[in-house]
């Protein structure tokens, strides 16, 4: 059993695409339908139904990789890298966009205009940092999608209290934390798609929660693609390595700014407010790009 | 020259990083990593010529490593050595693409499929989560029974890293495993961990005694150093039954503290003349 052989074992079968998931949502029934509609065959792959054994290639040239679950599309994508399949996103590009803490430090790196981020492993560090940029502040899991236990802190007893419940909550919500000054908003946020080098759309979210997500209620309305607008998501989806990605922006007195960037974006909010054809912009770039 | 030591909880190992720091004459600070808060695209760490980093935790001593070295400051272990060393999917992965010996490992991500993945493996085999040390939930499945009943307490913990399901092949040691020391890309020193539990870790009671640093230990333990990026490593390495050796695990932030008695090397002094090095540009 015990090998030590290096891939590629040679058993790719060329052409043979297909779209890993977990759940099939709306966005998934669209991309198959995107990829029926062009007549190419393709095998839907649910995640929790294949063992991936790390040194059996799984015999695909390229994989959609549209897990929801962070680590699945990190882990799957990773090991189908290995084995020589191309994977969109890639793997490297999933392990930053999903991780605010290196998505925040690829921005900076690059210099994309993004939020102040102050991180700390303790506690007693976290309120310090709160101190120190002001209230209110806003802490944030490091991995994590639609807003989930992203918590706007007014005053230092919010503050103890949320980091009393987060050192409940096991090693990686309690041990680091992620903190950055609150931004006021206009009631709404930017959501930009970028697909390969192309900003395929862009709305706005509106809000009058300070959390602006539609998957907790915001509704989107068209955003004019400004070459501000086009230049800082091109910027920001180079940063974290490019592919298929959807970038929250902020607008702020000082100009745009990244908030968030999403490696398996949810877009039926988006498609009651453009005219795009998102999925099938999606498939052709899964098909030709990369 | 200026050395940090980022630290959380003083062990006997940091201090006697600190002991091999004052006698080779070095200036250096110690930084408790829970101190102090870390701002982002700053320069606070700019005087260091370079930060040891030895934090208990995994998920401190990666971000905190990433953050540093976007400072510019040069770090050991780089982020990128902790990022995988940290995490025995990524581990495998490395060994696996730089063709060092490993074990053979299937993941699955329900535990429907383990179950199969475990019964067409045969028994027993090892379930591990991704992350962790000390062989912390470490678990030897020897029959269907313990199979359904520990993926079953894996779905109830569930989060981070109990929703992927890492099987490796069980090997039958000879009532030992190996740990080999790289530093710089030089084995420096090896014991072998004897104990009469599967799990061979000193910390779970096992007895350290001197390993010869063989042509072919010396060969598969630099290979796998290199294998996850280079730098301070520690390299679980098991005999199998047929007299080959096969990389287990790397580990990113070693204990040392009974390794030094039985192989009679200043492992803390090795340690820092490597950190010296990396400081002064040369390794």
């Amino acid at each position: 059993m015990i090998t030590s052989k290096k891939w590629p074992e040679g058993r790719h079968e060329r052409g043979k695409i297909g779209v890993l998931f977990s759940r099939v949502r709306l966005e998934e029934k669209l991309i198959f339908e995107a990829l029926a509609k062009r007549k190419i065959p393709f095998e839907k792959l649910d995640i929790r139904a294949i063992a991936f054994d790390l040194e059996r290639a799984q015999g695909f040239e390229r994989i959609l990789i549209r897990c929801i679950s962070h680590r699945e599309a990190f882990y799957s994508s990773r090991i189908l890298e290995s084995q020589g399949v191309k994977t969109v996103n890639s793997h490297k590009t999933i392990r930053l966009a999903g991780d605010k803490l290196l998505t925040s430090q690829a921005l900076m790196d690059k210099g994309v205009p993004t939020l102040p981020v102050i991180l700390a492993f303790s506690p007693q560090a976290a309120m310090e940092a709160m101190e120190k940029l002001g209230y209110p502040a806003v802490i944030k899991p490091l991995n994590g999608s639609w807003g989930r236990l992203i918590a706007k802190i007014d005053n230092p007893e919010a503050a103890r209290s949320i980091l009393e419940h987060r050192s409940y909550l096991g090693e990686e919500l309690g041990s680091v934390f992620y903190i950055q000054p609150y931004v006021e908003k206009p009631g709404r946020d930017i959501r930009a798609m970028v697909v390969g080098g192309e900003v395929i759309y862009a709305v706005y979210r509106y809000s009058s929660h300070w959390i602006t997500n539609t998957a907790r209620g915001a509704y989107t309305e068209p955003c004019p693609i400004t070459s501000e607008l086009e230049e800082l998501s091109l910027r920001a989806a180079e940063a974290v390595g490019g592919g298929i990605l959807a970038l929250d922006i902020f607008e702020t007195p000082e100009g745009l700014v990244v908030n968030e960037v999403n490696h398996t974006p949810e877009f039926h909010g988006a498609m009651k407010a453009v005219k795009v054809d998102i999925p099938q912009k999606i498939v052709d770039y899964f098909l030709q790009g990369g | 020259m200026k050395i940090g030591v980022l630290t959380s909880r003083i062990r006997v190992e940091e201090k006697l990083l600190f002991q091999a720091l004052e006698k080779a004459g070095i200036d250096y600070e110690r930084i408790d990593v829970e101190s102090i808060p870390f701002l982002l695209n700053s320069k606070t760490f700019a005087s260091f010529d370079a930060v040891l980093i030895r934090c208990v935790s995994h998920t401190q001593a990666f971000y905190a490593s990433r953050v540093l070295e976007s400072q510019g400051v040069k770090v050991i272990n780089s982020h990128h050595v902790i990022n995988i060393c940290g995490d025995k999917l990524l581990t495998s992965l490395a060994l696996l693409e730089h063709g060092v010996p490993t074990l053979h490992t299937v993941v699955a991500f329900s535990p429907e499929t383990a179950l199969q993945t475990i019964e067409a493996m045969g028994y027993p085999v090892v379930l591990k989560p991704l992350h962790g040390s000390w062989g912390r939930l470490l678990a030897k499945v020897n029959d269907r029974d313990s199979a359904e009943a520990i993926l079953e307490h894996k779905k109830t913990l569930g989060g981070y890293t109990h929703s992927v399901f890492y099987i490796q092949e069980y090997v039958e040691k000879p009532g030992r495993d190996i740990r080999a020391f790289v530093v710089g890309g030089e084995t420096i020193a090896a014991i072998y961990r004897n104990s009469n539990h599967w799990i061979t870790n000193t910390a779970r009671g096992a007895k350290a005694s001197f390993c010869p640093i063989t042509p072919e230990l010396d060969r598969i333990a630099k290979a796998a150093a290199e294998a996850v990026g280079g730098g301070i490593l520690a390299i679980d390495i098991f005999e199998t039954p047929e007299g080959r050796l096969v990389v287990s695990e790397v580990n990113h932030t070693p204990e040392f503290r009974n390794s030094i008695e039985p192989t009679g090397v200043d492992i803390p002094g090795k340690m820092i003349d490597y950190v010296k090095k990396v400081a002064g540009g040369k390794a």
